[in-house]
């Protein structure tokens, strides 16, 4: 019963979908104030509510779906997204230092759900059958190819000093010894913010869904119910990136102050990362693809090489 | 890299927006609005009409006993009207918030709005 | 072409266009190899409406060929009739015509600059360059009356003057703009990812710049010195002095250079011309019809140079009138710089000539095969509209 309460809850399906519509309020908001406007600002107190109204909106628009669609590829991509964001989201430790559910090996499974969520971006855009999509497409998988690496690199600094691969081992190596892996890890932790900026297809790295190129890259075709799902597993997604970095790099959801319980401390930890890569977002100007790929391979890749190298050396 | 300071700067000022409406935005001195006719000055000649370059205004009548039509939706707010007139007739308002229907006097059954300026009756 | 060629269409309708053109783009992953442009889709017959309005009805009707360099396109007109009918206009009027003029470029570069950024994914710079833009129109609404769309000149002079206090703000308004501009210079110099972007693409050479007939900071940028307030200047241009601004690398990078340093030029012509404002009427009164004859005008507009030609024939209606706007005359420049480059390039290439394509359109018959052309009038224009669109 608890579980189930646990698992709809928190640090379950509710916290999580609350949590995202929170976390895009608070992007779209930082990301407006930092470019001298308002943001959100009329639904609800200071537009609060505007992700909700936005989604509640989406869905009640016409979805319309091209004859030339290969239709179960374009229905179930929206779907897929949705669910392999959640169920990473699962193995990240939000409430405690245990996550909801964990096993040995959980960091490379969420690698692979990454490598999914490409993949899946590659689909929507084959499929749509539209000149701009097949573009955007392309782009998405050509992109994995650029971030992927580095961040894989990038995380197994933390996973080698908790000679462990689970995410919960991490944070309890880090809890017990007092250390955030991100005093040895520094420059992991800015190339795993860097990599994760391409994977969650925000600027410098939006290339995929480059707005004034190619009109709305893969997602151009989708509208209505699919189109809203999609919105909303960016934001789960950003919760995943945002968790993920709390988690491997600063400790994930334990404080100094032991009074508060550890979901407050990982909400202020992610938060502090959500405006990280909000001010990220509005510093730079969009790459080229080739620029993207060939800057990762030569700079983004040696230097998470280099990393695991000083680390080695430091342990032993 | 080079924009940082200038961001963070700016998370400190107030946004650069007017909340219209719910903060007052007032037109300055210069600005040319809604065209009015004193037509204790109208001669009727017929100038403005022959001026004004969008067809905005009508004459209702002849020479000195004249009412003058104006069609808020043509007009394209030059001055030039006001330029023209001989005996200095017309003049340009502060008046900008002229969507409203309920403002129009005389509104015709044709679905053009237009606003008749009636001379006043002489003793 | 060959199986692994594929075509991409830009337009009528794409968000990195603001008015519509077609450029279908034949590309190979993602190089383009073949462009070809088709224009036409805001022709609005503008030409054929001067010719049955006033002289003075015109003033207005000629400002809206462009909303952004309306006042270019008036004063071009205004020194086009002015000429035919051999007025003088006093010196204190080619003086606030000169400041009013500047201020529309600085208002037009600075709309180029923050609609540039956002081409490349810049949306930040983009919204400080429009907040600093709306200085220079609150100063166009303070002179004129409104903000865009200005009707600043009459036949014959201006019809407002300047006050003190409307000169004490305009010297606060070009400090500030100034010192911004600078800023966006020292932004456009030293960060990296605009670099990327834009350093090295949309490549113009000296040669094809020059024999193509390339106009404004687009030709300026290749490093040809061509600039009408210099070679042929009118209103105030000849007794104030300013720097021709070219630079050498002919890419978009380049066109974003010449452009900030024309705004700031812009800010050092308007201090000199309210410091050496002369004193005296503001216009004289014009004939209401102009003698029978011809008249051609230049004007170096935000966008490059503008041609106006008006035949007259004795009556206060001209007889035709003909506008070449800047951006026509960079079409053919267009063609050379998109091919060899990529498909990322494309918008903001085609930002960096500063289209405005409702100045461009125009339309007229070609036989290719027997070198004829003809028009048509408006009766028969209206024939095929009826027959085409079936009523």
């Amino acid at each position: 019963m608890i579980e189930v309460l646990k698992l709809l809850i928190i640090p379950g399906i509710f916290f999580l979908f609350s949590l995202a519509l929170f976390y895009q309020w608070l992007d779209r908001k930082f990301y407006a104030r930092l470019q001298n406007r308002y943001g959100p600002l009329h639904t609800g107190r200071q537009g609060i509510l505007q992700p909700f109204a936005d989604f509640l909106k989406l869905l009640a628009k016409e979805d319309i779906e091209p004859k030339a669609v290969d239709k179960y590829i374009f229905r179930g991509v929206p779907i897929l997204f949705l669910t392999i964001s959640i169920t990473a989201l699962f193995l990240i430790p939000m409430s405690g230092i245990e996550a909801f559910t964990h096993f040995e090996g959980d960091l490379i499974f969420i690698l692979f759900i990454m490598s999914l969520v490409a993949i899946l971006a590659f689909l929507g855009g084959w499929c749509s059958t539209n000149r701009f999509s097949t573009i955007g497409g392309l782009r998405a998988a050509v992109q994995t190819l650029g971030f992927e690496v580095p961040l894989a690199i990038a995380f197994i600094g933390p996973a080698i000093l908790a000679q462990s691969l689970s995410i919960t081992e991490i944070v309890r190596w880090q809890a017990e010894n007092n250390l955030w892996a991100i005093a040895l890890n520094p420059l992991g932790f800015g190339i795993a913010i860097i990599a994760l900026l391409a994977e969650l297809e925000k600027i410098p790295f939006d290339i995929p869904e480059a707005e004034t190129e190619i009109v709305a890259g893969w997602q151009t075709e989708y509208s209505g119910r699919k189109l809203a799902l999609l919105r909303f597993s960016f934001d789960l997604e950003l919760i995943m990136a945002a968790a993920l970095i709390t988690a491997l790099f600063l400790g994930g959801p334990t404080g100094p102050i032991s009074v508060f319980p550890g979901i407050i401390w990982f909400l202020i930890k992610a938060t502090i990362v959500v405006l990280i890569l909000s001010n990220l977002r509005a510093l730079f100007a969009r790459f080229r693809i080739d620029q993207m790929v060939s800057g990762s391979w030569k700079y983004l890749v040696p230097l998470a090489i280099l990393q695991i190298i000083v680390l080695q050396l430091i342990l032993g | 890299m080079a924009m940082e300071s200038e961001l963070l700067r700016h998370l400190g000022k107030k946004p650069a927006t007017i909340v219209y409406p719910f903060e007052k935005w007032e037109p300055i001195d210069a600005f040319r609005g809604k065209v009015e006719f004193d037509m204790a000055k109208c001669i009727g000649c017929g100038i403005c009409i022959h001026d004004c370059p969008a067809f905005a205004l009508e004459m209702v009548g002849k020479g000195l006993t004249c009412d003058m039509k104006w069609y808020p939706s043509r007009c394209i707010y030059c001055g030039q009207c006001v330029e023209s007139c001989p005996r200095n007739a017309i003049v340009q308002t502060h008046e900008w918030n002229l969507s409203d229907s309920q403002s129009v006097e005389d509104a015709g059954k044709s679905s053009e709005r237009w606003i008749l300026f009636k001379r006043p009756k002489s003793e | 072409m060959s199986e692994s060629t594929y075509t991409v269409p830009i337009g009528p309708q794409h968000p990195a266009l603001k008015e519509p053109e077609n450029f279908t783009l034949t590309v190979d992953g993602e190089e383009i190899i073949d462009v070809k442009i088709r224009l036409g889709y805001v022709h609005r017959g503008g030409e054929k409406a001067f010719e049955s309005r006033t002289y003075v009805q015109n003033m207005y009707l000629i400002e809206r060929v462009c909303g952004i360099c309306a006042m270019a396109h008036q004063l071009c007109y205004v020194n086009n009739i002015e000429s035919m009918m051999e007025i003088e206009v006093p010196p204190r009027a080619h003086y606030i015509r000169t400041i009013v003029a500047e201020l529309e470029r600085i208002h037009s570069h600075l709309l180029w600059l923050g609609v540039a950024a956002h081409e490349i994914g810049f949306d930040t710079l983009f919204m400080y360059v429009w907040r600093d833009r709306e200085i220079s129109l609150d100063l166009m609404e303070e002179i004129t009356g409104n903000r865009v769309l200005h009707a600043a000149n009459t036949l014959g002079g201006v019809r407002r003057d300047l006050s003190t206090d409307i000169i004490s703000k305009l010297r606060k308004g070009s400090k500030i703009i100034r010192e911004r501009a600078e800023y966006y210079k020292k932004i456009g110099l030293t960060e990296k990812t605009i670099l990327k972007r834009a350093a090295g693409v949309g490549i113009l050479p000296y040669k094809d710049a020059v024999e193509l007939c390339a106009v404004g900071p687009t030709t300026r940028a290749s490093g040809v010195k061509k600039d009408v307030r210099k070679f042929d200047p009118y209103s105030a241009y000849d007794e104030i002095p300013f720097d021709l601004i070219t630079y050498d690398s002919c890419d978009v990078a380049a066109r974003i250079y010449v452009r900030v340093d024309e705004t700031i030029e812009s800010t050092k012509i308007i201090d000199y011309a309210i410091s050496h404002l002369p004193s005296g009427p503001i216009g004289v009164k014009a004939p209401r019809s102009v003698p029978p004859g011809e008249g051609v005008s230049l004007l170096e507009a935000p966008r490059g140079e503008d041609i106006h030609y008006c035949k007259s024939n004795g009556t206060d209606k001209p007889e035709r009138y003909k506008v070449r706007a800047p951006t026509l005359g960079n079409w053919a420049s267009m063609a050379r710089m998109l091919i060899g480059g990529y498909v990322a390039d494309v918008p903001i290439t085609l930002a960096a000539i500063d289209p405005c394509m409702s100045c461009t359109d125009r339309m007229t018959f070609v036989d290719a095969n027997s070198d004829k052309t003809w028009t048509w009038s408006l009766e028969r224009l209206r024939k095929h509209a009826k027959k085409f669109y079936g009523r």
